[in-house]
């Protein structure tokens, strides 16, 4: 039989195919709370890890039998961005969505509430001084002037750091470093003996910001929240000096060879907990593999294999780099779940009540609300990470951008220098441009 | 006879009215489904959003912040290269395969025709990861094998802005050429015993059999994998997603990945939408081209 299949057909195809990434805005899921029965029903979306969700879930609903929990677990990109897209444009948002402060937050802003009166009435009138100073700046960041709204609740935090595998370093009789000689000299000596010195998921987009900003804290604190807030220049020498190292550690070997090419996780995360890997750029969240189910890799049982340092003094006389961390992940509340009183009761519970020390038992991450700790038995060495962490919290330099299309030119220049097509000075002076078009525009 | 023929004219104009009733609901598939998300898109592509998410008219605005910016022209180079790459290569090595599958197998035929269609239906996350760490230079697999003979990769074939698009073309012509033997090999039934049977007794054989008999007869075949190969490339999405994200520095960035970006992760709408406006006349026009050289009929047979 001879078909014919019109062409006119396969372009209908196309055109289809070329707009699908945007057009399909169709509603995700019927996600309004309803009351089902007697009970009612709190929608929530995130990426938060499920596990440990599912845990916080339960301790509410036992205190709260009246109230059903509908959680939909994403992974963060594509299929979460894309879900949230959707269901904005449709206005189908479920009632508590979790978020990332600043841009990801900015980005729905017009579909959340603020929170300042419904956390004041909960928590009292100094609630604020009940969380870190880093989580509270980055709670509002992005806000149009004039606007104190807080669009997001912590849920956690979290501080950058590098891990070391301390196996490795005893084995190799390493020191930790403490000035940039030492890491390039420790990752040879790590190259050499067949470990990934550092490894660095450079195709993504967090950890080389992480890793840069623990450069630029070191050199200039605070220097670059200023000039992504355009209240400094992105060409300032020191934010060029640390750019000029970024770069080095792709040509001096301390990152690993091809680091453009790979992913944090779970490549980088899977090879690290292997003992495979000597240091990797992470934070106070590595802490939960060792929650994992078993079987577990001997190096991540109790975080035996490794412990947590901070990025070695890049100037000869120089301190290693202070912390820099703030909100991991955190809460909306939707116009939609802003009527639904159980919604706001659920999303308080996760930031300070069962369902915050649910997460916390699960070493998930670091507390938003000081004064919260795990109640499971930790070992000395855990406990001591674990405090050590939360020190570093209370005087955090902030790790988050407030405006998406700043972010993405900042990422940009990052992978510029790594890939070595552009001048550290160069590759910030396109940064300093679209910052000064984007305040301008 | 006269009277029959006014008959059946009569018939056919009291008829004429519900004929148009009959289009209606492929119009209305059209219409919801194609039209109208066309429409949007290229509405929305004339609005911008302001740093505090303020929406406002930008009229063409967005369309010469795409044409103006170079990432796009590596985006269109990329394309181009994916295009020029995976289609001839892919009915190339999907036509020699389907010609010694149906040639020198005999017993094991569907064994091997499942196991060269296998890629096709495995998951693109699984293909993505496994190739992924095939080409690691450290921990890889190839490394590992080519370390054997003292052959080390100077630069990783994903991690270089050089090599990164290459290598995920690589990639994607070995999980898509199965489908093309699948089509060589339907083409190939279609082709009547007693020419080839002809053909031979002439003293055709080997490329002579291939340019003379084959390729001819297989037309058909070659216009409908170009067509589909246009296609693809059009929505290369989630292999470099997952292998590249797009980078090193844009270096295997393609309309998908670069759309979803601008739409998705920086919310920028207006200029997500121009860029699907224009990869819709790209399509269009390649459609047309397509049309105007190859025809407008597809189908198995030359």
């Amino acid at each position: 039989m001879h078909r014919p299949i019109r062409a006119i057909a396969a372009s209908g195809f196309m055109i289809s195919a070329s707009v699908l990434s945007l057009a399909t805005i169709l509603p995700a899921s019927s996600a309004a709370a309803t009351v089902s029965g007697k009970k009612t029903v709190v929608t929530v979306w995130s990426w938060f890890i499920k596990s440990t969700m599912d845990k916080a879930i339960a301790a509410f609903e036992k205190t709260h039998p009246n109230v059903v929990i509908r959680y939909s677990y994403y992974n963060y990109s594509p299929q979460y961005l894309t879900a949230l897209k959707a269901a904005a444009a449709s206005n189908t948002l479920p009632d508590i969505i979790g978020l990332q402060p600043g841009a990801l937050t900015q980005q729905y802003r017009p579909y959340l509430v603020p929170l300042n009166r419904l956390a004041e009435k909960t928590w009292g009138k100094n609630w604020e001084s009940r969380l870190y100073p880093v989580d509270i700046k980055q709670m509002t960041m992005g806000n149009p002037p004039g606007n104190s709204g807080m669009y997001i609740m912590p849920q956690e935090s979290q501080v950058i750091c590098l891990w070391y595998n301390t196996v490795a370093f005893k084995r190799l009789h390493l020191t930790v470093p403490t000035t940039l000689p030492e890491l390039v000299h420790d990752a040879k000596v790590l190259s050499s003996h067949g470990y990934i010195p550092m490894y660095q998921g450079a195709a993504g987009a967090w950890q080389n910001e992480n890793v840069y900003l623990m450069l630029a804290d070191q050199l200039a604190p605070g220097l670059i929240d200023k000039a992504q807030y355009g209240k400094a220049s992105w060409t300032s020498p020191a934010l060029v000096k640390a750019m000029t190292v970024w770069g080095s550690l792709f040509h001096d070997g301390v990152f690993q060879s091809g680091a453009l090419g790979d992913q944090a996780y779970p490549t980088g995360a899977q090879l690290f907990a292997d003992g495979r890997v000597g240091i990797m750029a992470l934070g106070s969240w590595w802490l939960q593999e060792d929650r994992y189910p078993p079987p577990l890799p001997p190096l991540v049982k109790n975080m035996k294999g490794f412990a947590p340092f901070y990025f070695p003094a890049i100037e000869p006389h120089g301190h290693p780099s202070p912390p820099v961390g703030g909100v991991d992940v955190g809460d909306g509340l939707t116009k939609a779940g802003a009527k639904i009183p159980a919604a706001w009761q659920f999303l308080a519970s996760l930031v300070d009540g069962k369902g915050e020390q649910a997460s916390l038992n699960d070493l998930n991450d670091l507390p938003a609300f000081k004064f919260f700790e795990p109640t499971i038995p930790l070992t000395a060495h855990m406990k001591s990470i674990y405090n050590g962490f939360l020190v570093k919290l209370s005087h955090a330099h902030n790790q988050r951008f407030a405006y998406p299309v700043i972010e993405n030119a900042f990422d940009n220049a990052l992978a510029a220098v790594a890939a070595g097509t552009e001048s550290p000075l160069a590759a910030l002076k396109k940064v300093q441009s679209v910052t000064v078009s984007t305040f301008h525009s | 006879m006269p009277s029959r023929a006014l008959a059946a004219r009569r018939h056919a104009r009291r008829q004429r009215p519900f004929h148009h009733l009959f289009v209606l609901p492929a119009l209305a598939i059209f219409a919801l489904f194609v039209a109208y998300p066309i429409g949007w898109v290229a509405y929305t592509s004339l609005f911008a959003v302001s740093l505090h998410g303020v929406s406002h008219w930008a009229g063409l605005g967005n369309y010469r912040s795409v044409l103006d910016n170079p990432t796009f022209w590596i985006v269109v180079r990329n394309m181009f290269y994916w295009a020029l790459i995976t289609i001839p290569v892919q009915m190339v090595i999907g036509g020699l395969l389907a010609w010694a599958v149906e040639e020198y197998t005999h017993r094991s035929r569907a064994l091997f025709r499942t196991l060269f269609f296998v890629p096709v239906i495995t998951s693109v996350v699984v293909i993505a990861i496994v190739w992924s760490n095939i080409y690691a230079p450290y921990y890889g697999i190839l490394q590992q094998g080519l370390s054997e003979i003292g052959i080390h990769f100077q630069t990783a074939l994903l991690g270089s802005a050089g090599t990164a698009i290459f290598a995920i073309i690589i990639v994607n012509v070995w999980e898509w050429t199965g489908f093309s033997m699948l089509m060589y090999i339907a083409g190939l039934k279609t082709i009547p015993v007693q020419l080839l049977e002809a053909a031979r007794m002439d003293g055709a054989s080997g490329i002579n059999l291939a340019r003379f008999v084959l390729v001819p007869a297989l037309s058909g075949v070659n216009r409908s994998l170009l067509l589909l190969g246009v296609i693809g490339t059009l929505q290369t999405f989630p292999l470099v997603f997952l292998m590249t994200d797009g980078g090193p520095d844009h270096a295997s960035e393609v309309f998908g990945t670069y759309i979803f970006r601008h739409g998705f992760v920086l919310g920028q709408t207006g200029y997500a939408s121009a860029l699907s406006v224009v990869v819709l006349v790209i399509a269009l026009v390649m459609t047309l081209l397509q049309i105007r050289f190859l025809g407008s009929k597809f189908s198995l047979k030359g």
